[in-house]
C-alpha cells in the first residue's frame, strides 16, 4: 500500500515501512505537518518497488516483518540509495547489535512505542543532514 | 571230633573220561579191571570212590569241586581262592598235564598215587605235587589228615605272604606320604638330632636329604625359624607327654619372601622321638586376607553406596540393611534387622507391597515408583528395585530390596518445572511486548493527534460560537456575513474537512487498538490463571486455544495455524500443566518451521502450518500437533524426552520443555509420542485418559509437582 502526500517534490521523501498499518497511519496522521513527501509500505516487496522508482531521502523501517528483517531490507535499500537516513524501529525484544547496524549503513534506532516528538525531531534531524549535504 | 577249619576251597582235578559216567563206581570198575588186580582194584574202588567223601570228612566248612577238563579256562574257575588242589587222576599224562598247570598257581597239590610203584610217585612229586597218597586200606583217614595238614600249612604261609605284602604296601604308602605331602616333616630323636627329614623340609632348611640325619636340629634348622616356631619349647613339652597344640609360625625365608607355617608335634615312641610336621600356610592366609579384604569391602560399599539395602526373609523379616536404609527409614544404626518390612512399607488400594510380591511370586521389579512409611511417619517417594534371592536350586530364600530417597528428585523436578516455566513466560513475554508494543504506539500517536485537533477544533468552536451570537443578537447582515467567513477561513486553515474525517479514523482505530490489547492480556490471563492444588474438569479444546493464541503472538508472521477440534469430554486434570505441554508442542512446532523456512530459504505464506487435531479415542482424548517443519534427526529421536536434551543453541532453551511435558502427560495416566522425518515436519501425538483421577492415582507423586 502506498501513498503520497500533497507536499511539492522538493520536500524531503520519507518511507516508512511496517507491516503493521495502523503504524502507517498514525505516523502520517503525526507527520501531517512536517512537511515531508511521506510514502508508506506494509511489505518489504512494496518497499523495494517504491525504492525502484522513487528517489529517497529518509527511511523508517520495522525491524519485524513477516519474510525479511529490517535490517536487511534497510541494506537492500542502501545498495539503491547510499546516502539516504536510514532508521530502523524496533521493541526492546529484538536484538541488534550496534556493530550490525553499522556494518549494514544504518544511522540510528527508533524505539517503539514512541513519542511524537521524538520521532519529528529525529525526522527533522535527518532531513537537516540531507538539506545541508 | 572232626577238626573245625575256616571255610576251605578244596578242588579235584580228575580225568576226563571218569566225567563221562555219571557215578564213580562204573569208573572205578574200568580202572580195576584194567588193572587186572582184583584186591587193588577193590580197595581202589573204595579209596577212589570216596576222594570226595573223604574230603568231606573235614567239615562243613569245606566247598569240593570237581574239574575235569585241563584245557578250560582254570581262571575262570576262580583258583586264587583255591587251598588244595587234590589230583586224583588215572595216568601219569594226565596228571603231569594238570601237574603242569596248577603247580605254578600257589595252592599245594595232593597227589592221589594209584600204585604202589615208587617211580610213579617220584614222577608225581617231579612234576610239581607237594605230598602224595597211596591207595590203601587207611585212604579214608590219611587223605583227610594229610590235606588238612597241607591246607593248615598254606593257609600260614598265605597268610604270612599278605602280611608281608601288607607291610611292603605301608612302606611304599608311607614312603609317598612323606615324600609326596604338601608338608615338612621330621623326625627328631630323643637327644634332639634329626633322624629323618622329608625333602620338603631338607628343601626348607636348604640341606641335602641325606646330610642333616645325625646332626643336631638346632643347628641344621634356621635360626630364626627355629624360634619362630618354638621347637625347643615344643620338643620338650611333647617329651613330657603334653598335648602341644599346633602353633603359627612366621618367618621371613632366605629370598625374603615372609611365610606362615602351621607348626605340629607329636611323640613317636618311648625313645623320645618327636614327629615335627610344617605346613606352608601362606597362600591359605593370603587367601583368607584377600576374602577378608574382599568382604570389606564389599561391606564398604554396601554400606556406603546412596542406595537403601534390604534384605528380606520369606517370613517377610529384615534380615539385613544398609546405613543408606537405616537413614531412609529413619531408623537407628543396626536396628532394622528382625523388623517386619510392613512397618514401612505398607501394602495400599493398588494391592500388596513390591517386596512382599516378589518374595511371593519372585517377581522383579525395576524403579518403580512408591511411598515408604518413616519411622516418625512422614511419607516420602522413593524409587525401588526388588528382585528375589535365590539359591543354587532356584528356591526363593528371601528378597533384595534397593531403594533411592525421591525427595530431592522430586524436589528438582518440580524446581525444573518452574524454570521451564519461567523460561516459558520469558518467551512468552517478548513476544507479548511485540504485540502490545504496536497498538499502544499507534494509540498514542493517536491520541496526540486527536489532542492537536481538538486544539484547532477549539479555533473553529470559537468561530462558531461568535456567530451564533452575532444571529442571537440581531447583527445586521454583514456582521454576520464577516463571522461566517472568518469561520470558514478557520475552517479552511485547520483544514477542517480532513480532521472530521481523520478524527473519526482515529478514535476507531484507537478503539481497535485497545481491544487488540485487552485480547492479549485476556489471552495471556486465560493461559498463566494458577492451577489450583486440586484438579479440575476442564475443556482441552479450550486449553488448547488459548494456548495458540498466545504462541501465535509470536509466530503468526511465519506459520498458520489450521485446527481440526473434535467434541471432547471435559477431562479432570491440571489445564495449567497441560497448557503448558500445548505451550510447549506449538512453541517447538514454529520454531521447526522458522528453522526450515530459513534454510531453505521458502516462501513462509505457502509452506509454514501447525495442524493441532483434537479427537475421542480409547476412553480418552487424542491430541495431535503437526508441523511441516525441520523435522527431527533419527539419531536425536531416542532422546527427545530427556531432560536438557536440546539440539537448540546455547540460551534458546532449557532442554527441559518435552522431557517436562512427557512428565506432565505421564502424570495424567496418559502417553505422548513422536514421529517425524527430516525435512518434513514432526506430529507429536499425546493421548490422555478420561477415567484418571490425578489426584489420587499415581501415589508417587504425593508432595511432588502437584502443589505447583
Amino acid at each position: 500500500m502506498t501513498t503520497e502526500s500533497k507536499e511539492p517534490a522538493r520536500n524531503p521523501v520519507l518511507l516508512i515501512i511496517d507491516d503493521e498499518t495502523r503504524i502507517l497511519t498514525a505516523m502520517q496522521r503525526s507527520l501531517r505537518r512536517e512537511g515531508y513527501a511521506i510514502l508508506t509500505a506494509a511489505t518489504p516487496d512494496d518497499a523495494l518497488f517504491i525504492a525502484k522508482s522513487r528517489t529517497l531521502d529518509i527511511v523508517l523501517c520495522d525491524q519485524r516483518m513477516p519474510g525479511m528483517r529490517g535490517t536487511e531490507l534497510l541494506a537492500k535499500i542502501g545498495e539503491i540509495y547510499p546516502h539516504a537516513t536510514r532508521i530502523l524501529m524496533t521493541g526492546w525484544t529484538d536484538a541488534v547489535t550496534i556493530a550490525e547496524l553499522e556494518s549494514l549503513g544504518i544511522s540510528g534506532i527508533f524505539a517503539k512505542p514512541w513519542e511524537d516528538a521524538e520521532l519529528k525531531k529525529l525526522l527533522r534531524k535527518a532531513a537537516s543532514v540531507i538539506a545541508s549535504g | 571230633m572232626e577238626p573245625s577249619l575256616p571255610i576251605v576251597r578244596i578242588v579235584i582235578l580228575g580225568s576226563k573220561s571218569t566225567a563221562l559216567d555219571s557215578a564213580g563206581s562204573a569208573r572205578l570198575t574200568e580202572v580195576s579191571a584194567s588193572k587186572a588186580a582184583s584186591s587193588h582194584a577193590e580197595i581202589s574202588v573204595v579209596a577212589l570212590h570216596d576222594t570226595r567223601a573223604a574230603l568231606e570228612r573235614l567239615g562243613g566248612e569245606v566247598s569240593v569241586d570237581l574239574v575235569v577238563d585241563p584245557q578250560s579256562d582254570l581262571s575262570a574257575l576262580g583258583f586264587d581262592s583255591v587251598d588244595l588242589f587234590v589230583l586224583d587222576c588215572i595216568d601219569r599224562e594226565e596228571a603231569s598235564l594238570w601237574l603242569e598247570l596248577v603247580r605254578d598257581i600257589g595252592p599245594p597239590v595232593l597227589a592221589i598215587q594209584r600204585d604202589d610203584d615208587d617211580d610213579s610217585a617220584l614222577q608225581l612229586f617231579r612234576c610239581g605235587a607237594d605230598q602224595c597218597v597211596r591207595l590203601g586200606s587207611d585212604y579214608m583217614h590219611v587223605v583227610p589228615a594229610t590235606a588238612l595238614e597241607m591246607i593248615h600249612r598254606w593257609q600260614q604261609k598265605r597268610e604270612r605272604g599278605q602280611v608281608e605284602r601288607h607291610i611292603e604296601w605301608l612302606e611304599g604308602f608311607n614312603d609317598a606320604i612323606v615324600n609326596q605331602i604338601p608338608a615338612a616333616l621330621a623326625v627328631i630323636d630323643g637327644e634332639g638330632k634329626v633322624a629323618t627329614l622329608n625333602p620338603l623340609f631338607s628343601q626348607l632348611l636348604g640341606v641335602a636329604a641325606g646330610e642333616a640325619p645325625g646332626r643336631l636340629f638346632s643347628a641344621v634348622c634356621d635360626a630364626e625359624l627355629y624360634r619362630a616356631a618354638g621347637f625347643d619349647e615344643m620338643v620338650e613339652a611333647t617329651h613330657r607327654g603334653f598335648e602341644v597344640l599346633a602353633r603359627e609360625a612366621r618367618w621371613t625365608n632366605a629370598d625374603g619372601a615372609a611365610q606362615v607355617f602351621d607348626v605340629r608335634s607329636q611323640q613317636l615312641d618311648e625313645n623320645g622321638h618327636v614327629l615335627l610336621v610344617l605346613t606352608d600356610v601362606s597362600q591359605i592366609e593370603r587367601q583368607a586376607e584377600q576374602i577378608g579384604e574382599l568382604q570389606r569391602y564389599n561391606a564398604n560399599i554396601i554400606q556406603n553406596i546412596n542406595s537403601a539395602l534390604l534384605v528380606v526373609s520369606p517370613s517377610r523379616k529384615i534380615n539385613y540393611a544398609n546405613s543408606a536404609a537405616e537413614s531412609i527409614l529413619g531408623v537407628e544404626f543396626g536396628k532394622l534387622p528382625g523388623r517386619r518390612v510392613a512397618e514401612w512399607f505398607r501394602d495400599d488400594e493398588t494391592g500388596v507391597h513390591l517386596i512382599v510380591q516378589t518374595l511371593m511370586d519372585g517377581v522383579r521389579f525395576k524403579g518403580a515408583e512408591t511411598l515408604v512409611t518413616r519411622e516418625d511417619g512422614r511419607l516420602i517417594p522413593i524409587g525401588i528395585s526388588c528382585s528375589p534371592l535365590l539359591d543354587a536350586a532356584g528356591e526363593t530364600l528371601g528378597a533384595i530390596a534397593i531403594f533411592q530417597d525421591l525427595s530431592e528428585v522430586k524436589q528438582l523436578e518440580r524446581q525444573a518445572m518452574q524454570s521451564e516455566k519461567m523460561a516459558s513466560i520469558g518467551q512468552l513475554a517478548a513476544g507479548v511486548a511485540h504485540e502490545i508494543n504496536n497498538p499502544v504506539g499507534f494509540i498514542r500517536a493517536n491520541l496526540f493527534q486527536m489532542s492537536e485537533y481538538l486544539e484547532d477544533l477549539q479555533g473553529v468552536w470559537t468561530a462558531l460560537e461568535a456567530l451564533q451570537l452575532a444571529i442571537a443578537s440581531g447583527e445586521n447582515a454583514d456582521v454576520i456575513r464577516a463571522k461566517s467567513a472568518a469561520l470558514k477561513d478557520v475552517s479552511k486553515e485547520i483544514d477542517l474537512d480532513y480532521v472530521r474525517c481523520d478524527f473519526t479514523k482515529a478514535v476507531s482505530q484507537s478503539q481497535e487498538g485497545s481491544e487488540r490489547i485487552r485480547h492479549i492480556v485476556k489471552d495471556l490471563r486465560d493461559f498463566s490463571r494458577q492451577d489450583s492444588a486440586k484438579s479440575e474438569l476442564a475443556d482441552i479444546n479450550e486449553c488448547l486455544e488459548s494456548t495458540a493464541n498466545i504462541v501465535w503472538t509470536m509466530a503468526k508472521h511465519a506459520v498458520t495455524l489450521e485446527k481440526d477440534l473434535g467434541v471432547l469430554p471435559k477431562l479432570r486434570c491440571y489445564p495449567m500443566q497441560l497448557k503448558q505441554v500445548f505451550m510447549n508442542l506449538l512453541h517447538n512446532a514454529s520454531q521447526a518451521i522458522e528453522g526450515r523456512i530459513a534454510e531453505e530459504e521458502l516462501d513462509e505464506v505457502t509452506t509454514g502450518e501447525v495442524v493441532v487435531r483434537t479427537f475421542c479415542k480409547d476412553g480418552g482424548v487424542g491430541i495431535t500437533i503437526t508441523d511441516n517443519g525441520t523435522g527431527v534427526a533419527p539419531e536425536h529421536m531416542a532422546r527427545i524426552f530427556d531432560p536438557f536434551f536440546t539440539t537448540k543453541e546455547v540460551g534458546a532453551g532449557t532442554g527441559l520443555g518435552l522431557s517436562t511435558s512427557y512428565n506432565i502427560v505421564a502424570r495424567h495416566g496418559g502417553n505422548i509420542s513422536v514421529s517425524s522425518e527430516v525435512g518434513k515436519g514432526t506430529t507429536f501425538d499425546i493421548w490422555l485418559p478420561e477415567s484418571v483421577n490425578p489426584d489420587a492415582g499415581n501415589r508417587a507423586d504425593a508432595g511432588g509437582v502437584l502443589d505447583d
